[in-house]
């Protein structure tokens, strides 16, 4: 079965144009890509439109992965980017909504509607950081990678991550404490 | 201090996804990759099922047999789901749950005619959708959904465009939802959950795309309880342009795009004027009676500002930034913005320089900083500019303002004029970034005015936020007859400030007062501690322009006043002098020389002496400014104005048309007759 072998015998095959063993891959990897998105998107729907994305474009890609690098991190190194570029082309279209308008004179984005429903302020803050510093924490933290896997996606270095890391722990102790 | 604890980021649980959603995002992605590889092997896509010869042929057939059912299911079910759905969107943005899942999701149903259903019903049943303006996100959308019918069109052969179609038609107006137009396999998704998408949109009228930021009117206040009133000048017009394009179109304006203040400032008014630059203000005042409401009383404050001579003008150092993207190309949008700026170059001093800046997808330089001596260049260069074209580099805004510092002059006017439909979308996408950018450059002493063109995508809210960080004025532009007066004739005004940081306050004295209200001005109330504020940012005042505020008092003793008196309220603490006891109030300005940081006061009393016991015989810009005040309210439909009506604007403004010169009188007489017949 198919399903057995690895991430990177998968890759090798579904490179060479192999369908079924890129259905495996994809099946298999979905979950983790849809999670990644709604990490940084916070909203189901959003974060079904940017995995979609994410898997097509892996399809597309396929073809030129070399084996150079682990399968998983080139897979999220795709969801990762398309995630960003999602957060960045709906912050054009968000930026005109009238109810967001307040936001250009009184600070950050609102909030989305899963997370005052799950309540979830943590995300929330997160989620506001400046990109680079949010992408930092989720990475590290909610993705568990470590500092220089995290500079690598970000194209950035290692002492850079760190310093993202502490400049959005502090940001992010100044927001919480008057919360709490 | 409580360190965050962000390791719970990890463990926290994320929301599944739907299934129907990972079922249409694989049977996309396998339908990509099949493309790919039969792209890559250099077939055509329909025959890449019969195209196997790997030693992995047969499992390879079987798999690939298993995930092209599996993908054709998926779009399927994409599309009888999402069309149905769709069309619950786009008619009231409550789709049933429920009977969306009990629809049939076969599987195992032959193809051609599951797939082709569909097609034949969904365009046909879905009324279009007025067009988005293309957010960039849709592009992708778009080319996702393509992938997924280019997949049932190699097998299925409906044809290739269906899934394109039928999302474009479907999906739901754009300005309601919070998220970008989704593939029709979304919308399925999206309509199979529970939960209605939330519309977070607060324009009322649906036949407005424009975006306008909602304010109440301001509230009456008792003079006892909150004598003073403070706030910043609005030399900015831009609200009655827009009602006037409205009720041209036999609509109303809506309520929440109509600033009193606006109209009222709209108009040139004669105002006794200032001797010097060095008082630039002089504040006239007047009291009448209110025409709407008998008892009660109206202060007028009219500042008049001084008017440069030509000679005293500082020379003008202006970068245009100009948006160029398609939705610019109507007649009343770049071709006008051309128009306005040719007018300009004739109206500028030959040392004055212009640079133009265009935008769209990228950013590009048109013109470096030209004195306007070499007037030849400028036009040519004005000739050229087209909508569609531009350079790559999403710079715009700091293309514009590093040639404005490029050729920064102390002594000189340095502005940067952005002329725009509302698309904003410069280089800069933070919101907080762009503000934060535009007050680092005000600092600087780069100042930012609007020209707001076009109707349907107008950003009102956006663009007044960010004058007023810039120190600006927006302006709508509707007609050419329009730019020429935000231009031309008012270009010293708007170009050439004579000073900055303009506040009124008023303290109302309880003793003659007993309730007040300020008509318009919601946008700009400023805190009683602000006025002596110096850090405190307030309106701009340009050469020779003027402001009007009007307050609608109600004299103590009324019976007609709204609130009540406090039962333990202290009896009006006035330790005024005998004299001051007969004021009404007392009027002071704040504002600051355009070059100095320190700000400098006027003071005046507003007293009996300049009453007059009927409206009839104020003067007439005073009676003129009335009516507009009342003509704003009506629209606003703001609750103050009792019996009083457009017929009672009209009989008002025909009788203070004065000489009107340039028709902006008998225009406002037209469109309060407009306003009467016009549908919400």
């Amino acid at each position: 079965m198919a399903g057995e072998d690895t991430d990177g015998e998968l890759a090798r095959r579904a490179a060479a144009g192999d369908a079924a063993a890129f259905a495996v891959l994809a099946e298999r990897h979905y979950d983790r890509v849809y999670a990644l998105a709604w990490r940084w998107c916070g909203a189901r729907a959003e974060a079904q439109d940017v995995a979609q994305d994410a898997m097509v474009k892996m399809a597309t890609a396929m073809n030129a992965f070399r084996n150079d690098c682990a399968f998983t991190t080139w897979a999220y190194r795709i969801a990762y980017t398309t995630a960003i570029d999602h957060i960045r082309a709906r912050r054009k279209i968000v930026a005109l909504e009238p109810a967001r308008m307040s936001a250009l004179v009184d600070g950050p984005d609102g909030d989305t509607p899963e997370d005052e429903m799950m309540g979830q302020d943590l995300w929330r803050v997160v989620r506001a950081l400046p990109d680079q510093q949010r992408d930092a924490v989720l990475l590290v933290y909610a993705q568990d990678l470590s500092h220089g896997e995290a500079a690598a996606l970000m194209g950035c270095s290692e002492k850079t991550v760190s310093w993202h890391l502490h400049e959005a722990r502090k940001r992010l102790k100044n927001q919480l404490e008057p919360a709490r | 201090m409580i360190e965050p604890d962000l390791t719970r980021l990890k463990d926290a649980p994320v929301p599944p996804p739907d299934s129907d959603a990972k079922r249409v995002a694989l049977a996309a992605a396998m339908a990509a990759f099949e493309k790919g590889a039969a792209e890559a092997q250099g077939s055509a896509a329909p025959q890449r099922l019969s195209h196997a010869s790997s030693p992995m042929e047969g499992k390879r057939k079987m798999r690939q047999t298993f995930y092209f059912d599996r993908a054709l299911a998926a779009s399927i079910i994409a599309l009888m789901i999402g069309a149905p759905a769709a069309f619950m969107l786009s008619r009231n943005y409550s789709p049933g749950g429920g009977s969306i899942s009990s629809l049939p999701i076969g599987r195992a149903a032959p193809p051609a005619e599951i797939a082709l259903a569909p097609r034949v019903k969904a365009p046909a049943a879905i009324s279009p959708a007025p067009t988005p303006s293309a957010p960039l996100a849709r592009e992708e959308r778009a080319k996702t959904a393509g992938a997924l019918g280019g997949r049932a069109d190699g097998v299925a052969a409906p044809p290739p465009r269906l899934a394109g179609s039928v999302r474009k038609d479907a999906a739901p107006p754009p300005p309601r939802s919070l998220q970008p137009a989704k593939p029709v396999a979304a919308i399925g998704a999206e309509g199979a959950r529970p939960s209605p998408p939330v519309d977070t949109n607060v324009v009322p009228e649906s036949e407005f795309r424009d975006r306008f930021e909602s304010k109440e009117t301001s509230p009456v206040k008792s003079a006892a309880s909150e004598p003073i009133s403070t706030f910043s000048i609005d030399v900015d017009a831009a609200s009655y342009a827009f009602a006037r394009r409205a009720l041209n179109a036999g609509r109303l304006p809506p309520k929440d795009s109509v600033r009193v203040e606006e109209f009222v400032n709209y108009f040139p008014y004669d105002y006794p004027k200032p001797e010097s630059a060095q008082t630039p203000f002089k504040p006239t005042i007047m009291v009448t009676p209110s025409p709407w409401s008998a008892g009660n009383r109206l202060v007028h404050v009219a500042i008049q500002g001084y008017a440069l001579q030509s000679a005293e003008r500082p020379r003008a150092n202006l970068v245009f930034l100009i948006d160029v993207s398609g939705s610019m190309s109507p007649q009343d949008r770049l071709p006008l913005v051309k128009n306005a700026l040719r007018m300009l170059v004739d109206e500028l001093k030959p040392e004055d320089t212009i640079a133009v800046v265009t935008y769209a997808s990228g950013s590009g330089v048109a013109l470096e900083p030209t004195k306007i001596a070499d007037k030849a260049k400028i036009l040519a260069a004005i000739d050229a500019l087209g909508a569609g074209g531009s350079t790559a580099g999403a710079q715009g805004i700091q293309d514009a303002y590093r040639l404005a510092e490029s050729n920064f002059d102390r002594s000189a006017v340095n502005r940067v004029i952005l002329a725009t439909d509302g698309d904003f979308n410069v280089g800069v996408t933070d919101q907080s970034e762009l503000k934060g950018l535009i007050e680092r450059k005000r600092e600087k002493g780069v100042f930012l005015s609007i020209l707001g063109f076009g109707q349907g995508n107008y950003n009102d809210a956006l663009m007044q936020a960010l004058a007023q960080n810039g120190n600006g004025a927006a302006v709508y532009v509707d007609t050419l007859n329009e730019a020429r007066k935000a231009l031309v004739e008012e270009a010293s005004s708007t170009l050439f400030p004579i000073a900055k940081d303009v506040k009124i306050q008023v303290e109302w004295n309880p003793a003659r007062v007993s309730e007040y209200r300020l008509i318009g001005y919601e946008t700009r109330a400023l805190r009683r501690e602000d006025f002596n504020n110096d850090k405190v940012d307030a309106g701009d005042v340009g050469s020779g322009h003027r402001v009007t505020a009007i307050y609608e008092i109600t004299p103590a003793g009324s019976e007609k006043k709204l609130l009540d008196d406090l039962r333990y309220g202290k009896k009006t603490p006035t330790p005024a002098a005998a004299q001051a006891e007969s004021e009404l109030g007392f009027l002071k300005l704040r504002y600051k020389l355009p070059k100095e940081e320190a700000s400098r006061l006027i003071e005046q009393p507003i007293a009996e002496q300049q009453s007059v016991e009927s409206l009839a015989r104020a003067p007439q810009d005073v009676r003129f400014s009335v009516a507009v005040a009342a003509f704003a309210q009506l629209l606003k439909g703001a609750p103050y104005l009792g019996e009083y009506g457009y017929d009672d604007v009209i009989a008002l403004a025909q009788s203070a048309k004065g000489d009107d010169p340039f028709g902006y009188r008998a225009e406002f007489v037209n469109l309060a007759r407009l306003a009467k017949s016009a549908r919400p």
